[in-house]
């Protein structure tokens, strides 16, 4: 069934990207500014490319595939595109829990244009980040840390994220 | 009384769908030519130097339009624009004077195309065409009479010879025209990096072209120790050479004087503007002096057959509107949306009608629904009908591959075809091409034996290919054979072995064994080939189509020959599915690969080495369980089973599931994620509600249980 994003949802995306734009006037046009999407797993904070993000929608019924890996849920209908949804909580090796109440799928752009869901347990915000504040991580997928305050982010290396092992 | 005849007129004319593409083509060309014809006649009136460009596009447009009417085989458009490009190819070259008659001529021709577009698929009208088709033929050949050209005109220019010598026609008619009408002829020496001396050309002339017209680009020797190129170009200007290399910027260039501006010189009275001066207009009556034969007679003028201008509608002819194939992707995907929420209305109907409170308003709303799905039913065909294209197209790529392939290879091979009218949903047709010059090339290339071995044989020498284009159901069945030396089954073997898709000892039926050509690596040649090497085997063909949700069969004789057929659904856009369920989560099977569902008890599965069979109706058919198949948890239910039974080609088993759930008109998308294949699944589509419903990739599912079979 096809149906719009619902008005909260865009919202949501919409006063992210609003507040990071604000952010970004403030530091100045500082050439090295990079914006991410921030978001919690396990208690944790971790961070993608913005532009790499093309919408963030409620959880909704996700059909499970067969002759899937685990880390890949099932897919959903997004306005008529068929998503796969990637748990991301098993692709970073935490510990699985059920879809709660703040969990939201974030709908990313792959290398090749097409697009693919991950799971996380809440949305939090956009971040602008100086190149020079990121410091090199060694992770799976991680790529590199930012500290925030009192909290680490983890930028997550998107493209190793999306390299999943089709065979089970 | 104009209405009444407009019916009548398209009621005679029954235009198949080759017609229609024809005559929608040659429309374009002849838009295009008509508006040319226009600004050469504005350009004339206003006395004006006629732009070679314009002539130069007239003559590819007539060659355009000769090449089309050949290719569709619409021979009185052919034969006209045979005569019209030649005349136009005599203006362009200065052989022809650019006389009133001579555009009159090219005028009555363009209105005379239209008139036979207008009418294509009306024999009756064509033929009461033809003897205007003749009579222009007729002034075309008088109009294109050639021109006696001074052969010393080049004499006083400062220039080389051997400079001269290499002009082509076309370049010696436009440095006369030029030097006639007075222009600066200049010498543009350049000197190029190798390297990089397309760019500079490029740039040169570009500059060029700004100031004047470049008659001719010839390389001159140039100093190749030092790896550069030198250029000579011939340019008619209105500025001096001073004034040109004033302006231009190019380091290593020098312009200097072929022949000074002069007043222009009278036209010659070939090129005359004007009816009046008449000497050289081929249509006055008075012309007679040459002894060329006028194919009117004096007793039959030509106004005794109608200028075809004078009926000639404004209105466009063919009705056709060019789309993008995406707008119509666009388009379909939204009668797929519109279709699915009929199917939830229907939901909505159906969870109503329980409810005695609302039943005559259900009764109405389900009237509606009916109502609403028929209508649906027509605009789905509509849309897919516009997606429609005849396999002509693909024909004549095989037919230029096997023309070129046939003198390398040195192979005596006739390529017949049948069923060019057959018609495919485009996207399948464009997926089609590959595997289809594949098995056509193989058959060339290894099926086909030398001319010598053939009569040796006994055989004709002449191989044959034949393809073969048919609808059956909704399916297109598309055949190439050949009359080569067939499959050998002990060198398939051999191979299937050395491969380890079989072992040794295994007991293969003829149909198994020659089904192992499909089989990863078996194809594949050992050394590659020009022609099908490239290390693509039968297995990708066979996969490719199986994406298209097609099939391909193979069958061979040794020493009489090999046919190879594809089957392929007619559009992959809207297609009806059954809708199963196993453990709870549904699935829809494409229904034209489903031959009958069938209800059985538990008792009447047999077993056969570690396979579950079922004797239906005689025939031992092989079941699959959906729930092994994926991973599922098996029934519950241990008193009843259902079995779908699979056929595509000749392959058939029995998918046992838990329930079966009905029809429903499905799209299939495209799964998008970071697994894009997944084996036995072909997408997923939305059955109205918002959870996708996965859809069954039923070649792989049949593929995957018969090498089980055999691995058994």
């Amino acid at each position: 069934m096809s149906e719009a994003p619902s008005p909260n949802e865009t919202a949501e995306w919409e006063t992210l990207a609003r507040e990071a734009a604000r952010g970004s006037e403030s530091a100045g046009d500082l050439a090295d500014l990079r914006q991410f999407l921030t978001f919690s797993l396990e208690g944790a904070s971790y961070a993608i490319p913005v532009e790499r993000v093309r919408e963030i929608v409620r959880i909704r019924p996700i059909t499970p595939v067969p002759r899937l890996s685990v880390e890949v849920l099932g897919v959903i209908s997004l306005r008529g595109e068929i998503v796969e949804v990637v748990d991301l909580r098993r692709r970073l090796g935490i510990e699985p829990a059920a879809p709660a109440r703040r969990s939201r799928i974030i709908v990313v752009y792959c290398t090749d244009g097409s697009i693919a869901g991950l799971l996380v347990d809440g949305v939090n915000a956009v971040l602008s980040v100086e190149e020079s504040d990121l410091q090199a991580a060694s992770g799976d997928a991680v790529e590199s840390l930012c500290v925030r305050g009192d909290e680490f982010v983890s930028l997550l290396d998107l493209d190793r994220v999306l390299e999943i092992d089709g065979d089970q | 009384m104009a209405a009444r005849r407009k019916t009548r007129k398209r009621k005679a004319r029954v235009v198949s769908k080759a017609d229609k593409e024809f005559v929608s083509e040659a429309e374009e060309i002849l838009e295009r030519m008509r508006l040319d014809l226009a600004d050469l006649s504005d350009q004339r009136a206003a006395g004006d130097e006629v732009s070679p460009d314009l002539v130069n596009r007239l003559f590819r447009s007539a060659h355009s339009l000769k090449g089309l009417a050949g290719l569709f085989g619409f021979d009185p458009v052919h034969d006209l624009a045979h005569r019209l490009e030649d005349v136009l190819d005599g203006l362009r070259l200065g052989r022809v004077p650019l006389s009133a008659a001579v555009v009159d001529v090219v005028d009555r021709t363009a209105a005379l195309f239209a008139k036979l577009l207008a009418a294509v698929g009306d024999a009756v009208a064509i033929e009461a065409m033809s003897e205007s088709v003749q009579a222009l033929v007729g002034e075309i050949e008088l109009a294109k009479r050639p021109v006696e050209t001074q052969a010393e005109e080049f004499t006083n220019l400062d220039i080389d010879a051997s400079l001269l010598r290499a002009l082509t026609e076309y370049e010696e008619h436009r440095l006369r025209e030029n030097l006639r009408r007075g222009r600066n002829i200049l010498l543009v020496d350049a000197t190029f990096e190798i390297i990089s001396f397309e760019e500079g050309l490029s740039e040169l002339t570009e500059a060029i072209r700004e100031i004047g017209e470049v008659l001719s680009t010839l390389p001159a020797p140039g100093d190749s120790s030092k790896a550069q190129i030198r250029f000579s170009l011939l340019v008619a200007s209105d500025l001096t050479s001073t004034e040109v290399d004033a302006r231009f910027d190019f380091p290593e260039t020098t312009v200097r004087s072929v022949a000074a501006a002069h007043n222009p010189a009278p036209a010659p009275a070939a090129a005359g503007k004007s009816v009046s001066s008449s000497e050289s207009e081929p249509i006055a009556t008075a012309d007679r002096a040459d002894g060329v034969a006028p194919p009117i007679s004096d007793d039959a003028p030509k106004t005794a057959l109608p200028d075809p201008r004078e009926f000639e509608s404004l209105r466009s002819i063919s009705e056709t509107v060019r789309v993008d194939i995406h707008k119509l992707d666009e388009l379909m995907n939204l009668v797929g949306e519109l279709v699915i929420q009929r199917n939830a209305l229907g939901d909505l109907v159906s969870r109503l009608h329980g409810d005695p409170a609302t039943a005559r308003v259900v009764g109405d709303f389900g009237k509606l629904h009916k109502a609403l799905g028929r209508k649906l039913r027509e605009l789905q065909s509509a849309v897919l009908e516009v997606r429609m294209v005849p396999l002509r197209q693909v024909f004549e790529k095989v037919s230029r591959v096997i023309r070129r392939l046939r003198v390398e290879l040195e192979k005596d091979v006739r390529l017949e075809l049948r069923g060019a009218d057959t018609e495919l949903d485009k996207l399948i047709v464009e997926e089609l091409v590959d595997p289809l010059m594949h098995i056509v090339r193989n058959a060339l290339d290894h099926a086909i034996e030398s001319p010598s071995e053939r009569s040796e044989e006994g055989k004709d020498p002449q191989g044959c290919i034949k393809i073969d284009a048919f609808q059956r159901g909704n399916h297109v069945v598309i055949a190439v054979s050949d009359d080569g030396r067939g499959i050998d089954r002990e060198r398939l073997r051999a191979k299937a072995e050395a491969n380890g898709v079989i072992e040794p000892g295994d007991v293969l039926t003829d149909k198994e064994t020659l089904d192992l050509i499909f089989a990863p690596g078996v194809s594949t040649r050992d050394e590659v080939t020009e022609t099908s090497g490239r290390g693509v085997g039968m297995d990708v063909v066979r996969n490719n189509l199986s994406q298209l949700g097609g099939v391909v069969d193979v069958d061979s004789e040794p020493g009489q020959g090999t046919t190879i057929s594809m089957t392929l659904p007619i559009t992959l856009a809207i297609i009806q599915s059954l809708i199963v369920a196993v453990a709870d989560q549904r699935f829809a099977i494409p229904l034209n690969t489903v031959h009958e569902t069938l209800s059985i008890g538990p008792e009447q599965i047999q077993r056969s080495q570690n396979q579950e069979i079922l004797n239906h109706r005689g025939d031992a058919l092989l079941l699959r369980r959906l729930s092994d198949e994926f991973g599922l948890p098996g029934s519950s239910r241990d008193d009843k089973l259902f079995v779908v039974v699979l056929g595509m080609g000749d392959s058939r088993i029995g998918l046992i599931v838990d329930r079966l759930i009905g029809q429903q008109d499905t799209v299939i998308k495209p799964i998008q994620g970071p697994i894009r294949t997944i084996r036995g699944i072909a997408g997923a589509t939305e059955l109205g509600d918002q959870d996708p419903v996965l859809v069954l990739d039923v070649s792989a599912l049949l593929a995957d249980a018969l090498r089980r079979r055999e691995a058994a």
